[in-house]
């Protein structure tokens, strides 16, 4: 979560040089940092409980839309280098 | 008066959902702390992917005094791609080393550790070259 919140700040460093296409991927990165935070203590909750009764579940859905949120910014990023 | 039958207060194991049945059928639930450890590899591989994605833009923001244009925008998309690459990678191999483990199989190779490393040398070997060439 830390890791996107912070490369959505240097996102939005990069908003002079690029202009507001940058924009999108400071919202992409922000929304994607958000929803770990808004959806850490169910998961905690979750692994934790887990660890007690020695079976966790695989948290299959947030890491395909952790990596769905990673392949987006790279192709907002493409596009936005070969639009400056 | 009987101690027979399971404590109600233990919270029940959630069930499975449909996209874990379809994605991860088979076999039984690993030692948690393996599952965990795999988490924390794909985050960790997640991380990486978003340095090359920062990287690949300031390459593009910064560099516009030192590279020539086709090198530059060259260098950043070389970075953006390998970060989406390694972002889905990440996500495959995550869910390989999950099959294999609910299987008890041997884990697979990590097929984005030659990719990664490939496309770093790549990357540093043309900026090695234009700094020379200079």
């Amino acid at each position: 979560m830390m890791a996107l919140v912070t490369v959505s700040a240097i996102f939005l460093r990069w908003l002079p040089a690029h202009g507001f296409p940058i924009l999108l991927l400071f919202a992409v990165s922000s929304a994607a940092a958000l929803a770990i935070y808004l959806t850490q203590r169910r998961r905690y909750s979750t692994s934790s409980h887990g660890i007690a009764r020695e079976n966790v579940d695989a948290d299959i859905t947030a890491v395909l839309w952790t990596a769905f949120a990673g392949v987006v910014l790279g192709g907002l990023g493409i596009g936005v280098v070969l639009a400056a | 008066m009987t101690n027979s039958q399971p404590a109600s207060d233990e919270p029940s194991p959630p069930s499975r959902g449909k996209i874990a049945e379809r994605l991860l059928p088979g076999g039984e639930e690993p030692d948690p702390r393996f599952t965990l450890a795999n988490e924390r590899t794909f985050l960790a591989w997640i991380r990486t992917s978003l340095a090359l994605l920062a990287g690949g833009i300031a390459i593009e923001a910064f560099t516009a005094g030192l590279f020539l244009e086709p090198v530059r925008k060259g260098l950043a998309i070389v970075l953006l791609l390998l970060g989406m690459l390694l972002s889905a990678g990440a996500a495959v191999r995550w869910l390989r080393v999950e099959r294999s483990m609910r299987n008890k199989a041997p884990l697979p190779l990590p097929l984005i550790v030659p990719l990664l490393a490939g496309a770093g040398a790549l990357a540093a070997a043309v900026v090695l070259v234009f700094i020379l060439w200079r």
